[in-house]
């Protein structure tokens, strides 16, 4: 499963894609499962130069019935920085973003690592 | 024909006729003045030379300047490429040119050429410039005028900041 | 402070123009985003994970009051109340919006400040002793050269676009609190023989990929001969340093590939045909120098009572006076230095809030005179002892009194993964952590001197190479991992560290920086520094106690 994402031009802000639109929360992205639309999708995205700054696809993976970024990275993007909790989107709080902050390990990894911090 | 604009002495910019065609290494040469690589021009200079056409010599960024000392007086325009907007090599040839070669034919800016860099190319001494950003003459103009004032001495003679002050 | 001429001003005026127009030029399109980054890096605007970030040039770490309470003001109205103080002495602001950013360069200006090469391949934001002209050490002030070297670097038409950046450093102390052995270009004020001023110059230093401590070229450069040395270097840097490989483009690999000598004697050829021409004149390097604000220094007795009294009544006051207070030139002043490390708190993070404090201290015992370290800290360099007890109070209130100056707490730690778009892992968290296994004060002052540095990636902005401990975090199939290193100084004494061992797992780092502690503690001799011990015991008893759980 993939996403969508870029930082905005206007003010550099994380969005996300959906539907040919970019929305500001991860929990109202477009999921991808077929590849093709994917990368049709990133290639309209593309084309919005000043709309948005280098729209790229982020691998996602399931964690507690609900999809997460894979790495650290995005779901950093996705929440905001861990040593503010109230700064970025994590700032919102909900179902999506508690999801994401406890989401365990990366795909990639053993998953022995808790990365995100409960605080 | 690509825009030249040149840099006239009182320091205003205009359109000008490109009398010089660019020519590849690779490329037949056409009659007329003609803009070739050093390569090529060590090979042919002379001969082209003796035709009575002008010759210009390109310089990559990766060549020395140093390397042109003794054709400059023959040398009607050094072309300096720019292949990336962020390669920095051309200025310190088109600096040295000026400043130390005593080069005062056309040094003219190829390749990636914005008018974000004609303040600099300006003070290292270029007088001419086909840009890649289709910036017209005003456009270079306001772009060299921007900064009323300048910190260093450089080639193109300006006033620098601490002689400004002793005159203030 | 160096007061802003109407030059000085019309300048940064005119750059702040020319970038409202880049970013007007960008959001319609007219630029690519490849164009203008290259464009915005020039004014240390960066896109960095959540937003952008702004660098704001801090020329040797020197501001006012006025500057300070503008920079509050801005973290205030375009930030989200806070700045992060940086290993080049500048303040990065986390939340800007590229919207905004033409407008705070115009506030900025308006208080003779401004962001200019901040970032991209060009000369960098001069580095220099945060003591300079409060500290009996020096030789010269440093920030009379910084000035200089300011103004000349600023929009300089020839090296504006170098195969990498470029970072200058001047000190004029024997102790070296500017790291410039590990810069592009480390100046030392030396005095020669006859007394005559000049310069130790060290060229192709660095940290990142390949770190190096740099090279002496010349044992003493005369000081009025500097502009055209640095032209000399930089032409021959700019001429022939890599651009193939973006990791291979510092000076230092230029330096190395060539050897010191080599270069040096390159450097030499090229100097003789720029002669003094390339040089500043006198007239403008006093200019300079009296166009420094002056400092007004009291007649005072070296003790002072009422200090002397407050301490023995406050152990606060006494702990904050043992480790934040530097011995000042004039007798019956001190230079202060405020902790920027909080124990829980971020690296060199301020609260706007904070910064008006520090600045109405500044204003009203301090000179109006504020400095920024590279070790992310802050500093008022003249402060009559009389006052110390006010200014202690002063910061205590604004939670900015922490007293652990130099001490294992005070660490270093670049942004991270939680801010940057370079970063693999975070560098933040792991400093807290830390901070909270020595939050107790005494034993973190038996602990003593101890530097530890944390980089989230290679780049090194957090100095990990340098760290008496340093930490890189690196990322491992997706995971934080952390590579220990020990022995390195920033300092007069620099040296880069040595590996430890494979990478730690983050929960893992601040147990093993603990269990380094015990083991120096165990081993060292009279009044060795956790630096000292390990260089006379070698790695060897560290890094049997950190991995034997893994035997």
């Amino acid at each position: 499963m993939k996403a969508l994402t870029a930082n905005r031009l206007i003010d550099g802000d994380v969005v996300f894609w959906k539907s040919g639109q970019w929305v500001e929360g991860f929990g109202d992205a477009d999921l991808f499962d077929d590849p093709a639309a994917a990368e049709a999708a990133e290639g309209q995205a593309k084309s919005q130069a000043t709309v948005v700054i280098d729209p790229y696809l982020i691998d996602l993976m399931e964690s507690d019935g609900l999809w997460a970024p894979l790495s650290y990275r995005e779901r950093i993007r996705a929440l905001g920085p861990t040593n503010h909790p109230t700064h970025g989107k994590q700032a919102v709080g909900g179902e999506v973003i508690e999801a994401l902050l406890h989401a365990d390990g990366a795909a990639r990894s053993s998953g022995r690592v808790n990365l995100i911090k409960r605080k | 024909m690509p825009t030249l604009i040149r840099r006239q002495d009182d320091d205003q910019f205009s359109l000008a006729e490109d009398s010089f065609t660019a020519v590849a290494d690779d490329a037949p040469l056409p009659p007329g003045d003609v803009i070739v690589s050093f390569t090529r021009f060590q090979a042919e200079g002379d001969r082209l030379l003796a035709e009575g056409r002008a010759v210009g010599v390109r310089l990559e960024p990766a060549e020395e300047v140093e390397a042109l000392a003794y054709d400059l007086p023959r040398i009607a325009v050094v072309a300096l490429a720019f292949p990336k907007y962020r390669d920095g090599r051309a200025y310190t040839a088109a600096h040295l040119l000026r400043q130390r070669l005593g080069y005062a034919g056309e040094v003219r800016a190829v390749g990636e050429v914005l008018r974000e860099q004609a303040g600099f190319m300006v003070r290292c001494g270029i007088d001419s410039f086909v840009p890649a950003d289709g910036a017209t003459p005003q456009d270079w103009a306001h772009a060299v005028h921007r900064h009323r004032h300048v910190y260093q001495r450089a080639a193109d003679l300006r006033v620098p900041a601490y002689v400004e002050r002793e005159g203030g | 402070m160096y007061q802003y001429d109407s030059v000085d001003q019309e300048f940064v005026a005119d750059r702040s123009r020319e970038f409202r127009e880049q970013v007007a030029r960008r959001l319609s399109g007219e630029l690519s985003e490849d164009q203008f980054k290259a464009l915005r890096l020039m004014n240390g605007l960066y896109l960095q994970l959540h937003a952008y970030m702004l660098r704001i040039a801090i020329p040797y770490g020197s501001l006012n009051s006025r500057q300070m309470r503008r920079l509050a003001h801005i973290g205030r109205v375009y930030d989200r109340g806070y700045g992060h103080f940086t290993t080049r002495q500048n303040l990065q602001f986390h939340w800007i919006k590229l919207r905004d950013a033409p407008d705070i360069l115009d506030q900025l200006a308006e208080v003779d400040m401004h962001a200019i090469q901040t970032s991209g391949n060009c000369i960098r934001n001069v580095t220099s002793d945060p003591y300079a002209g409060a500290t009996a050490e020096e030789l010269d002030d440093p920030r009379v050269w910084s000035e200089a070297i300011r103004q000349w670097s600023s929009l300089h038409p020839e090296f504006s676009f170098l195969p990498r950046k470029f970072k200058i450093a001047i000190t004029a102390s024997a102790k070296d609190r500017t790291a410039a052995k590990v810069h592009d270009i480390g100046l030392m004020i030396r005095r020669g023989r006859d007394g005559q001023l000049g310069f130790e110059v060290i060229v192709g230093g660095g940290l990142g990929r390949t770190p190096y401590v740099g090279p002496t070229i010349t044992e003493f450069l005369p000081a009025n001969r500097l502009f055209s040395y640095l032209e000399a270097i930089l032409r021959v840097y700019n001429r022939h340093g890599r651009r193939d490989n973006i990791y291979k483009a510092r000076i230092k690999i230029l330096v190395a590939a060539l050897g010191a000598e080599e270069f040096a004697r390159q450097v030499a050829e090229e100097w003789a045909k720029i002669g003094p021409e390339g040089d500043l004149p006198d007239t403008e390097l006093a200019r300079i120098r009296g166009a420094f604000a002056k400092t007004a220094f009291e007649p005072l007795p070296a003790v002072s009572a009422i200090f002397e009294a407050a301490k023995a009544a406050d152990p606060a006051l006494a702990r904050f006076a043992r480790n934040n207070l530097r011995p000042h030139k004039k007798p019956g002043y001190a230079i202060v230095e405020v902790s920027l490390k909080a124990i829980g708190e971020t690296p060199g993070d301020a609260t706007s809030d904070q910064m008006d404090v520090i600045a109405d201290l500044a204003e009203r015992y301090g000179q109006d005179d504020i400095r920024v370290t590279h070790e992310q800290n802050l500093v008022l360099p003249h402060v009559r002892l009389d006052d110390v007890p006010a200014v202690f109070a002063g910061l205590q209130a604004a939670g900015l009194a922490s007293a652990n100056v130099n001490l294992i707490s005070d660490i270093i730690a670049c942004p991270g993964l939680d801010y940057c778009a370079l970063a693999n892992a975070r560098a933040i968290p792991v400093a807290q952590q830390i901070a909270q296994t020595f939050a107790d004060p005494d034993r973190a002052e038996a602990i003593g001197e101890l530097k530890i540095k944390i980089s989230g990636c290679i780049n090194a902005c957090g100095h990990h190479h340098v760290g008496h401990i340093g930490i890189l975090g690196v990322d491992k199939k997706g995971e934080e991992f952390y590579q220990l290193t020990l022995g390195g100084s920033g300092a007069e004494d620099a040296a880069v560290g040595k590996m430890l061992g494979p990478a730690l797992p983050y929960d893992k780092v601040a147990g093993a920086i603990d269990t380094l502690v015990e083991v120096y503690l165990r081993e060292r001799k009279d009044g060795e520094r956790f630096l000292d011990t390990y260089r006379r015991t070698g790695v060897e008893p560290f890094k049997e106690a950190v991995y034997a759980d893994a035997h």
